[in-house]
């Protein structure tokens, strides 16, 4: 990864190809999310709390697979899910700086989502900010406004006391059991017990469409399930 | 007429004063204020001794018990994470005579015993890795300077068993906050100089200098060295042991760190001296450091010097402080109406760091096992002082094995030590029978051990005993079982060296972020 400060001077002329970019998460089986997209996203993957390795303090994130670095909605060329985590969708582009609320938009010049063929631009040709850019701009603010309240609502969470660590013990279709630890998820009677301490009905959402969106391991399975069939398959001897 | 035990006070407010409060308020005291009175009286001029820098892990179970989280603890008691025992110079005096007594288990103990393999490799090959080394990962990590968690761990909870070292203090006084604050024990700042007894001769009331009687139910004597309730009202006589365990003298130094990324050792070193040994204690902010020694085998000697030498040219700026010791402990420890907690029920060297864990201990019992009558009382207090004094027992026998098989020759202190007078007797047994089998958990048999049978392996065999190999040979019978364990450790080793981050790193991440409580 090389990060750059975003300019008109360097980068003006770039072209972009946001599903290359999103390549860059193809190894990744956690993505971080803010608070601001927890109800969207607890539509399509498990949401869980993960400790920071660095600081210990928890994060909201999207489990995306079953063993390190492997991520099931990665499908070779694209991000395949019904929601695209922003964390993924403003790639290449990333907040620099120590302070992500003061922070200045850089861009990858090592990622593979910077190619002449891209179909997004990121000036129009009368030198304005294109709409792309405008979008990229629009999700980096969310990220860098939301990172403080995303990082107290996890926080909240833990000091409330509603967190427990999951550990997932999964038997798939070909026998092979896979245990994945250091999950850690809003747990229902943890939930039922402190209800009336969570203060605000938006908070009382977000923790209730987390501990739902646990249902979706299922589908994370499902996946996992299927690629390997798809992997069986193509190892298959030719009939005949 | 029965009487209920409604009320305790407990007079004096250090580690032990503030511990038992914390653990009875804890377990016995009821929002409402219904349950149990807990009430702490302490002086206003008498300060603390301060010893007993270095806890067992139980104190990780304690805070917790309590109430305390660890990082408020680590951040106020400018307290670091200890993973055993080092001891240098303690059985040739040469420079590279050290071993390991660390909070690990032997790999596969107790299911599989390593020590007659390790023993019959040493035999064969002097050069075989120490017992310590060869059987647990941990002495790698100490003296790696690496901490025993991740800043992901949980609080209290560690990828290799730890306890603490810690300002003492720093820790009666964040005790004493968040039992006041928090657990409604009531405090009073005032000397007592005045004890009421009753008819039968319990403690009725003691008599604060300015705020006059307070009366309890039950006494705890937490005046340190002066005992002054249960030693001095209830006159229990001191049973000293000073026959068996020489050290009557501290002289304790604060030593600054070099720079604040000096490593922070993760460890109490034990070195040993002419005439004792040196603690040397690491906290985040600065190492403690102190000679205990014999006064009488030291006579004549500058020992001053011998503690300069081991600090270093700092010294000099540096102020001292002695401490007399007073080895040994009360002929009971609970009596009628009032038992002794801490120093007011005895001390013995801090060679095991056994102050705060008996203290520890004491208060769990005496707030798990208060009666509800002043009848049931008399019960409990029987059986505390059976157990009781089965600890101090246990305690004074583990002490004197690292001093028995020394084999020092440089001075009276050392030589002494070995005079089987000065031994006692079930000691002296024990070592009979490990000539022939190594220690196991049938040797230490009571709910109320102190030291499990793989401390006794870590200081026997770290101190260079070796056990009969022809009668050993029934032992060796699973090679293969053996040599898994072995190279379970050795792997545990690498993966842990590259994950573990060092002690100062860890502490320093501390001051920013918190453990988790899961």
């Amino acid at each position: 990864m090389h990060l750059q400060q975003l300019s008109r001077a360097a980068h003006g002329s770039l072209r972009i190809d946001p599903d290359k970019a999103c390549g860059e998460v193809a190894g990744s089986h956690l993505v971080p999310l803010s608070r601001a997209e927890l109800r969207q996203a607890s539509r399509c993957f498990p949401l869980f709390f993960v400790k920071d390795l660095e600081t210990g303090q928890f994060y909201p994130a999207a489990l995306l697979g079953l063993k390190a670095r492997e991520n099931l909605y990665w499908d070779g060329t694209a991000f395949n899910a019904d929601y695209v985590p922003l964390n993924i969708r403003r790639l290449p582009f990333y907040i620099g700086g120590e302070d992500p609320a003061q922070g200045m938009i850089c861009i990858d010049g090592d990622s593979a989502g910077i190619d002449p063929q891209g179909e997004c631009r990121i000036l129009e040709e009368d030198g304005s900010d294109s709409a792309y850019i405008q979008g990229i701009q629009a999700m980096l603010a969310t990220l860098s406004q939301q990172h403080e309240a995303t990082r107290r609502f996890a926080q909240a969470a833990a000091d409330l006391g509603l967190l427990s660590e999951i550990k997932l013990d999964i038997v798939l279709d070909d026998g092979e059991k896979i245990e994945v630890a250091g999950l850690y998820g809003i747990d229902d009677r943890n939930f039922e017990q402190h209800f009336d301490r969570i203060e605000t009905f938006e908070e009382k959402m977000l923790y209730t469409a987390m501990m739902l969106s646990l249902d979706n391991v299922a589908g994370l399975v499902r996946r996992k399930n299927a690629t390997n069939a798809e992997l069986a398959a193509w190892h298959a001897p030719a009939a005949g | 007429m029965t009487r209920m035990i409604r009320s305790v006070c407990i007079v004096g407010g250090g580690a032990a004063g503030w511990l038992t409060a914390g653990l009875l308020a804890a377990q016995r005291s009821l929002p409402d204020g219904s349950g149990l009175s807990v009430t702490l009286i302490e002086s206003e001029t008498i300060g603390i001794i301060g010893v007993g820098e270095g806890t067992w892990p139980t104190m990780r179970n304690t805070l917790k018990k309590i109430g305390i989280s660890e990082t408020d603890f680590v951040r106020r008691c400018n307290a670091s994470f200890k993973q055993g025992a080092k001891f240098a110079r303690w059985r040739t005096d040469h420079d590279d005579d050290f071993y390991y007594h660390p909070l690990v288990l032997p790999e596969g103990f107790p299911t599989v015993d390593l020590a007659p393999y390790w023993n019959a490799a040493s035999l064969e090959d002097p050069a075989t890795p120490s017992f310590s080394d060869a059987v647990c990962f941990q002495e790698l990590l100490c003296e790696s300077h690496r901490a025993p968690k991740l800043i992901t761990s949980p609080e209290f909870g560690g990828i290799a068993n730890y306890a603490y070292h810690l300002d003492a203090h720093l820790f009666a006084e964040l005790v004493r906050e968040h039992c006041v604050e928090r657990l409604g024990v009531k405090h009073i700042l005032d000397d007592v100089n005045g004890v009421e007894r009753t008819e039968s001769g319990d403690i009725a009331a003691v008599v604060g200098q300015r705020t006059g009687r307070l009366e309890a139910d039950l006494f705890v004597d937490c005046t340190g060295f002066a005992s002054m309730l249960l030693g001095g009202a209830l006159e229990v006589p001191f049973v000293d042991c000073r026959d068996v365990l020489f050290i009557d003298r501290a002289l304790a130094v604060q030593v600054p760190y070099e720079s604040d990324d000096s490593p922070i050792v993760s460890h109490t070193v034990s070195t040993g001296q002419k005439h004792g040994w040196i603690w040397d204690i690491g906290l985040k902010n600065r190492r403690g450091v102190g000679y205990v020694y014999s006064s009488s085998h030291a006579e004549g000697d500058d020992v001053e010097a011998e503690l300069a030498a081991y600090v270093g040219p700092e010294f000099s700026k540096l102020s001292t402080r002695e401490i007399r010791i007073r080895a040994g402990h009360r002929a009971k420890f609970w009596k009628n109406n009032c038992v002794a907690v801490g120093m007011s029920a005895g001390f013995l060297e801090p060679l095991e760091a056994s102050a705060l864990v008996m203290i520890e201990l004491s208060a769990e019992y005496i707030a798990s096992m208060l009666p509800a009558t002043r009848a049931g009382m008399e019960v409990v207090a029987a059986r505390y002082n059976e157990i009781t004094q089965y600890r101090w027992d246990r305690v004074i026998e583990f002490l004197k094995l690292h001093y028995v098989l020394s084999e020092r020759d440089d001075t009276a202190f050392w030589r002494d030590n070995r005079d089987p007078a000065s031994i006692p007797q079930r000691l002296i047994d024990q070592l009979e029978l490990w000539r022939y089998n190594s220690p196991s958990e049938l040797d230490f048999s009571s709910s109320h051990e102190m030291f499990p049978a793989a401390s006794y392996q870590y200081v026997l065999f770290g101190m260079g005993f070796k056990m009969d190999p022809v009668m050993q040979r029934h032992a060796l019978r699973d090679p293969a079982a053996a040599q898994q364990a072995f190279e379970r450790n050795a792997s545990l080793k690498r993966q842990l060296i590259a994950k573990l981050p060092t002690t100062r790193d860890l502490l320093s991440k501390l001051e920013q972020y918190e453990f988790q409580k899961i």
